[in-house]
């Protein structure tokens, strides 16, 4: 991991198991024994950034959010 | 479409016409521009359009209660959980259901899916032609329904006749009084036919969903038997319609649509994308209903305490705001957080199952019968409400 990874975080409480995370990234989210969101890892390497974006543009419920304070 | 849905002047809309549901995105898009809170023709219920609007109503049941004394209608004598109780006890069963609808556990039920959609293409291929709902969709989502419950194949069509008394009543009868009386005789039949699968489960347990229910607690304690048959007929009657409505609406978009039809049968993988888009486009069930807890005032409509308001999912998933270029059908759309499925806490329990028969049958159905069309002369005819095709003849080149 290095200081300049993108970081990702989500809101369980919005999460109500649309999935669509873990189908469109399934290299960073996983899903739980109720089908609900469960996050692989929080610094996303460069190679994931883009199945990052994709998870986050696709939750219905908005619970995934995306920071990048590169410097 | 009439381009008086809705009226400019009263705000009224009609959305129980077979017309807007064989084209309701039209009407969808002046809802959401000018017409965010419209009241439904016959009913005069608030219907509610906007994305975020619908949304923020769907996240706080609190205000937008799913517990309505007119949805015990159905022919069933209580409401059916977990759809028609609001949290926190619904919270609860969904904490013991959501596991037995994951996405993993659908998975299990796939290779079987997939041999029955095979066998019903069999039944029909050399012909060139079929009518594509009775012959496709509403077997299909049937037989997964039978499959994930454990119960025989063999009660296909008994299944098929006992959905349909509940939900067309008037096609079991002439008599305008009778479907209610239908409907309430076929509720029984359902409920006596669940207990008499639960008996059976009592006495001997199997690996299935009706023993997993027989064995299922909340806060320590057994679920009553009503508890179960009032998730079993939820589960019957949510899981067919819908996914067979599904069905009917993407193969009559693609077979009007061929160079969308072409980009999935030509890159496979696309599928999935695509399915989410049909079902952001389509969006079969078009609106749900909720109960208003207490007086509220959006933009500067005033809902009032006890109304039922319609949100309008369909509409909510055209809405500009929220979707690039949201009247137009994008397979590559890569922002795509549509409703078809609702949100909040009563999101769709089968919505993983939905999506696992879809990408199934669509699958093999476009591997054996990658060009169609409607049938030269012939118009598909939709119902309202859910958007089922009820009418999709279409025609391939057999051979």
């Amino acid at each position: 991991m290095r200081a300049d990874d993108m970081k990702i975080r989500v809101d369980l409480e919005l999460c109500v198991g649309h999935g669509r995370c873990y189908m469109m990234a399934p290299d960073i989210f996983d899903e739980d024994d109720r089908g609900h969101c469960r996050l692989r890892l929080e610094d996303i390497p460069p190679e994931l950034e883009e199945q990052a974006r994709l998870g986050e543009a696709n939750c219905p419920e908005g619970a995934i959010e995306i920071a990048e304070d590169r410097r | 479409m009439s381009t008086d849905n809705p009226d400019p002047i009263t705000g009224e809309v009609n959305i129980f016409t077979p017309d807007f549901a064989a084209c309701p995105q039209p009407t969808y898009r002046k809802l959401v521009d000018q017409c965010p809170v419209a009241r439904a023709a016959f009913t005069n219920g608030p219907v509610i359009s906007r994305y975020e609007d619908v949304v923020w109503a769907l996240r706080h049941p609190e205000i937008f209660s799913s517990e309505m004394e007119m949805q015990i209608a159905l022919g069933t004598q209580r409401p059916m959980i977990p759809q028609q109780i609001d949290p926190p006890l619904q919270t609860k069963f969904r904490k013991i259901l959501d596991p037995q609808f994951s996405r993993r556990r659908m998975l299990t039920i796939e290779p079987e899916l997939r041999r029955h959609a095979n066998a019903l293409i069999d039944g029909f291929i050399d012909a060139g032609e079929c009518e594509f709902n009775s012959a496709f969709a509403i077997p299909l989502p049937c037989t997964a329904f039978l499959a994930l419950m454990g119960l025989p194949l063999e009660e296909l069509d008994l299944f098929l006749e006992l959905k349909d008394g509940i939900i067309r009543p008037q096609t079991k009868t002439n008599d305008p009084d009778e479907p209610g009386r239908v409907r309430a005789e076929n509720g029984r039949r359902i409920y006596e036919y669940f207990e008499h699968a639960i008996d059976e489960r009592t006495a001997d347990p199997r690996d299935d969903m009706l023993s997993y229910l027989v064995g299922a607690e909340i806060d320590g304690r057994k679920i009553t038997r009503n508890d179960i048959l009032d998730i079993c007929f939820l589960m019957l009657l949510g899981g067919l319609d819908t996914v067979t409505s599904t069905l009917g609406c993407n193969i009559a978009f693609l077979a009007e649509n061929p160079e969308h039809r072409r980009r999935i049968v030509e890159d496979e993988a696309s599928l999935p994308n695509a399915i989410e888009e049909l079902l952001r486009w389509e969006t079969p069930v078009m609106g749900v209903p909720r109960v208003v807890k207490q007086d509220v005032t959006l933009h500067g409509f005033e809902i009032k305490e006890g109304e039922t308001v319609m949100l309008m999912l369909g509409a909510a998933n055209v809405d500009d705001k929220t979707f690039v270029h949201g009247d137009r059908v994008d397979f590559e759309r890569e922002r795509n957080r549509h409703l078809a499925f609702g949100a909040g806490p009563h999101r769709c329990l089968g919505s993983h199952l939905a999506r696992l028969e879809l990408v199934a049958a669509m699958e093999e159905w476009h591997r054996r019968i990658p060009d169609y069309a409607i049938k030269a002369g012939e118009t598909p005819r939709y119902s309202p409400g859910i958007r089922e095709v009820q009418y999709l003849p279409i025609t391939w080149n057999a051979g």
